[in-house]
């Protein structure tokens, strides 16, 4: 045990140690050299011809200022404690995810169909269908090698779901940029936002929110197992996201008055973070609930061997509660600013927002229980599963069954 | 003194348990599910023809058509406000007196029963010390002796995130912050609407209270100087802004631009951009008679008042004015065809007899692949204006020249049964002749057709006139939100500390060391355990890590020691 863990320290690694500090500290410079474009640069900061500015001569010298000078900190302070790296070793794995994105973003702009052949109004051309298109067929891939997985516990098919599963994030993640991108070509760059504006959207998001969610998990806790659970609930969404495109939801479309708001592009994501972790809790919740069915059944059964202990899979629940909790408050509190600034009041009853209270309680009454209580297990993991239910109405339900100021998400 | 002892001690502590708690929580969150579920504030007709008498009672005495504002709804949020307030008055005592004492030792038969130990024999005490001490670089560290028979014991107690339980602390205060924040944005401030036709003023605001509408005076009057929206070429709007001017006892205070999401400020009273609509536009409007002389009256009209027809019993409410009526004219799943067709008026037509209808008519014809299809009018007769169904009147009401040969052929019409197809044609030329005697009209077969279809619709129509959108002079009010809201930044630091709390309460877990380091003969017995009270995984790892570590770096530690 002494040398493995030992062993794995000091493996050498882009993610850990000097490199990842040095990278990292590189990475915030080119941030703040991006704010402090946004700041002081000629034009200052225009909503929509800062992404442009950005991708620019402009913008690169302003990156590579704030870059340079992040890279020379980072190196004069990496020879210190090694415990400084703590945080950087969290970040950058992120950032780097994100810089990816943003790269195979950058390439799919070279096949994009001339200016000739894409209109508002027929949108089937655009590049970012067809990534969206991969994706689909990764996660749904991916499901398959999971559950095949639990049935067939070879290593490699197992392997083969976190990959696809990886590649569908990518894929997800960087059809999102390109939508955005892509909203600035339609009708002369009038209708230009942020790609989380109606449900078809916020599904790729959602999709690729709960398999970070979920892959962080995995690499943390060697829980594959749970993939058998989680990549079916995504499946069941990208039906969903199919079914949307094939009554043409799927368009890009111009924002109401009350979206266009920098806000839309913090509160929306930040509740996706819930959702996706509350999805994920419910797969946990939902892997315990098997494996106790198949312990009262076979104690010994093959599958057993794969799927992580009840103790664990209680343990994954109450983490990705974890993470989506201070996330969809965050997320509420922010809707409610924005509420204040569009609307008048921070809290109008409306059911979109009713709903996020709704889900809210739940997972609170959730957290008592587990720590007031000290409930574990059984109820918890049902709770879980229902939390999750109660969180797709909020998220669907409301949308299409009742209507109220937040009626934008509305299928039309 | 002991009568208070004695009475509100077992309420507050009964207020403050667990499952009142929990009960309260639940009952607000299925409070909440009938508030969405069942439509708020809506016209009480609608509610009483939805359920019925018997239920449409019941709900209403419950107050579930403005659920949020019945005593029972208020009573379980300030129930909630007792509990949160009891459960802190209870548990912050005795979390800090936790948080302060901490026991440097541990018993045998509590270490029995903890997950995370192990025992290790090293040959230096100090060295050791020295060692755990680095391996948990940031941790807190304290130090018991303790005299047993058999010589001193050294207690080593170490700690990590020892103010996780200021996470609960903070989390439940912050909750009863924003509860106290929201009770005072409804005690102390208000929130209506108010609508200003450009170029007025007004003062007042309205709000819904309980099932009926209630009026407020501002201290102030705004008075909207200009108003504009812009639209997407698919027709939704894309902006809509208002120059608004602040006065106060006919003192011009501050002029500033609103729009959505950009509010004005002003004395505490924030004054936001919500909508638009008509604010009573002038329109003139031409009558075409059906009746046999066909005259044709051009009437003045305003949008909100009804114009009554001197030569008839019929009546018209004006409704609505629209400057652009922009629609897809594709079919569904085609590549979108946007259409703009011009300037509408919307109106409620009356009369002895007549069924009363919403029709919305239009200036301009409809002109398809440049084929004028003449004048068109919308018509719901459910007077919603989703219902509305589109009609071709056939004729192109804008140039009245069509009107003029309509009713010229009309007259020319041979009347008995024997008439021929040539007859009817030679009507046709002959009141071509009149209305147009030196030129004929460009695109004759067109005007020939959409005279046929004005044949097949006209004399039908059970109205006296056709109404049909002649020229405006547009003005739009401006809809405004106005708010007072002393409560909210209460709100928002209630907010911040909820969130941080949780931060604290989630992701900081206390962790706990103890090690019982006691001599033997030739070094020291080291027994370890440890103990978190969040994330057990993780902790597993960390402990065993420990073990690890401490044994490395004790062995490095030597081996550099003997090369000294
Ligand atoms: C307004 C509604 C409330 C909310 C949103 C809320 C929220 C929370 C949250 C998020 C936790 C954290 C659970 C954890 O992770 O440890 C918690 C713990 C707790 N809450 Fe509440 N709470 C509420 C009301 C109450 C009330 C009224 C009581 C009084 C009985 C109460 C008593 C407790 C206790 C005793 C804990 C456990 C603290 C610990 O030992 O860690 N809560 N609450």
């Amino acid at each position: 045990m002494t040398a493995i863990t030992l062993d794995a320290n000091s493996k050498f690694s882009i993610f850990e140690g000097r490199t990842a500090h040095v990278r990292c500290w590189t990475y915030l410079g080119m941030m703040v050299g991006m704010a402090a474009m946004a700041m002081f640069a000629g034009d200052g900061y225009v909503e929509d011809s800062y992404i442009f500015q950005l991708f620019s001569l402009e913008g690169a010298k302003w990156m590579a200022g704030g870059g340079v000078v992040g890279m020379a900190y980072g190196f004069t302070t990496s020879k210190d404690k090694f415990r400084a790296f703590r945080f950087s070793e969290i970040l950058v794995p992120w950032i780097d995810g994100a810089v990816l994105m943003i790269a195979l973003m950058g390439l799919y702009t070279l096949f994009e169909p001339s200016q000739a052949m894409i209109s508002y109004k027929d949108q089937s051309n655009l590049f970012s269908g067809r990534v969206v298109m991969t994706m689909n067929v990764m996660l749904l891939f991916s499901a398959l090698c999971y559950v095949s997985y639990l049935f067939a516990p070879a290593s490699f098919i197992g392997k083969l779901g976190t990959i696809t599963a990886w590649i569908g994030v990518y894929a997800g993640g960087s059809a999102l940029l390109l939508r955005w991108y892509e909203s600035y070509l339609l009708m002369g760059g009038d209708i230009g936002h942020a790609p989380v504006s109606n449900l078809y959207e916020v599904f790729i998001l959602l999709f690729c929110v709960i398999c970070i969610v979920y892959l962080t998990l995995e690499s943390r806790h060697q829980a594959r197992a749970l993939g058998a659970f989680v990549l079916p609930i995504v499946s069941a969404g990208v039906f969903f996201a199919i079914w949307l495109e094939s009554i043409g939801q799927s368009d890009i479309k111009p924002l109401v008055p009350a979206l266009q708001s920098y806000w839309m592009k913090i509160h929306v994501p930040l509740n996706f973070v819930g959702y996706g972790s509350f999805a994920v809790a419910c797969a946990a919740g939902a892997a315990w609930l098997v494996r106790n069915k198949i312990e009262e059944r076979n104690p010994n059964a093959a599958m057993l061997a794969v799927f992580p202990s009840l103790k664990q899979l209680d343990q994954l629940s109450y983490k990705a509660v974890a993470i989506g909790f201070p996330a969809f408050t965050l997320a509420t509190i922010l809707g409610a600013a924005w509420a204040a600034e569009a609307w008048g009041g921070y809290w109008s009853w409306d059911p979109k927002e009713t709903w996020a209270l709704i889900v809210w309680l739940v997972f609170g009454a959730y957290l008592h229980a587990r720590f007031s209580h000290g409930l574990q297990g059984k109820i918890l993991a049902w709770w879980a599963v229902l939390g999750f239910l109660v969180t797709i109405f909020c998220f669907v339900g409301v949308n299409m069954y009742l209507s109220g100021l937040h009626s934008y998400g509305q299928l039309t | 003194m002991s009568f208070i002892n004695k009475t509100f001690k077992p309420i507050l502590t009964r207020l403050g348990s667990m499952p009142v708690a929990i009960l309260l929580l639940v009952l607000l969150a299925v409070a909440s599910v009938i508030g969405t579920v069942l439509k708020q504030n809506q016209d009480q007709a609608d509610y009483l023809h939805q359920f019925g008498p018997t239920w449409y009672w019941t709900f209403r005495s419950l107050g579930l058509f403005d659920m949020y504002h019945t005593w029972w709804f208020i009573a379980i949020l300030a129930l909630l406000m007792f509990s949160l307030a009891a459960c802190l008055l209870r548990n912050v005592p005795r979390f800090i007196k936790e948080m302060k004492s901490r026991k440097g030792t541990l018993s045998d038969s509590a270490r029995k029963h903890m997950e995370h130990k192990f025992d290790l024999n090293l040959d230096n005490k100090a060295k050791a010390i020295a060692t755990i001490k680095a391996s948990l670089p940031d941790w807190k560290w304290m130090e018991t002796k303790v005299q047993q028979a058999d010589g001193e014991v050294l207690w080593l107690r170490g700690d990590k995130g020892r103010f996780h339980k200021m996470g609960y602390i903070v989390v439940h205060t912050a909750m009863l912050i924003i509860l106290i924040g929201g009770w005072m944005s409804v005690q102390f401030g208000f929130r209506g609407n108010m609508a200003v036709p450009e170029n007025a003023k007004e003062s007042e605001i309205s709000f819904l209270k309980g099932t009926g509408i209630e009026y407020l005076k501002m201290p102030f009057e705004i008075r909207c100087d200009d108003f504009s929206v812009n639209f997407f070429s698919t027709g939704a709007p894309s902006e809509f802004r208002s120059t608004l001017t602040i006065l106060e006892d006919g003192k011009e205070m501050m002029t500033s631009d609103i729009i959505v999401n950009e509010p004005l400020y002003y004395k505490g009273v924030r004054i936001y951009q919500a909508s638009f609509g008509d604010g009573g536009s002038m329109v003139d409007l031409n009558l075409f008679r059906l009746t046999k002389k066909g005259n044709l009256d051009t009437v003045k009209g305003q949008i909100y008042t009804t114009f009554e027809d001197p030569y008839s019993d019929a009546s018209l409410e004006l409704k609505d004015f629209r400057p652009y009526n922009i629609e897809n004219m594709a079919e569904a799943g085609k590549p979108k065809d946007f259409k703009d067709m011009g300037p509408s008026v919307d109106f409620v037509i009356r009369g002895k007899g007549l069924q009363p209808v919403l029709v919305r008519s239009f200036m301009e014809p409809f002109i398809i692949d440049d084929q004028n299809q003449g004048t068109i009018m919308m018509i719901s007769k459910s007077g919603d204006t989703r219902d509305f169904e589109s009609y071709s009147l056939g004729l192109d009401f804008s140039d009245p020249k069509e009107w003029q040969l309509f009713q010229a052929f009309v007259h020319r019409l041979p009347t008995d049964d024997k008439a021929t197809q040539q007859d009817n044609l030679d009507a046709f030329r002959a009141a071509l002749d009149e209305v147009y005697p030196d030129e004929r009209p460009a695109n004759l077969p067109m005007l020939g057709n959409r005279v046929i279809q004005a044949l097949k619709v006209l004399p039908d129509m059970p109205w006296p006139f056709v109404p049909i959108l002649k020229d405006y002079d547009q003005k739009y009010y401006t809809g405004l939100q106005v708010a007072k809201d002393p409560g909210m930044d209460v709100v928002w630091i209630g907010s911040g500390l909820l969130v941080f709390g949780l931060c604290i309460m989630f992701y900081v877990a206390h962790r706990k060391v103890w090690i019982k380091v006691s001599d033997v003969q030739d070094g020291v017995a080291l027994q370890v355990t440890g103990l978190s009270n969040r994330n057990p995984i993780a902790f597993e790892q960390e402990f065993e890590d420990l073990e690890a570590q401490i044994k490395t770096a004790y062995e490095q530690r030597n081996e550099q020691g003997a090369s000294i």
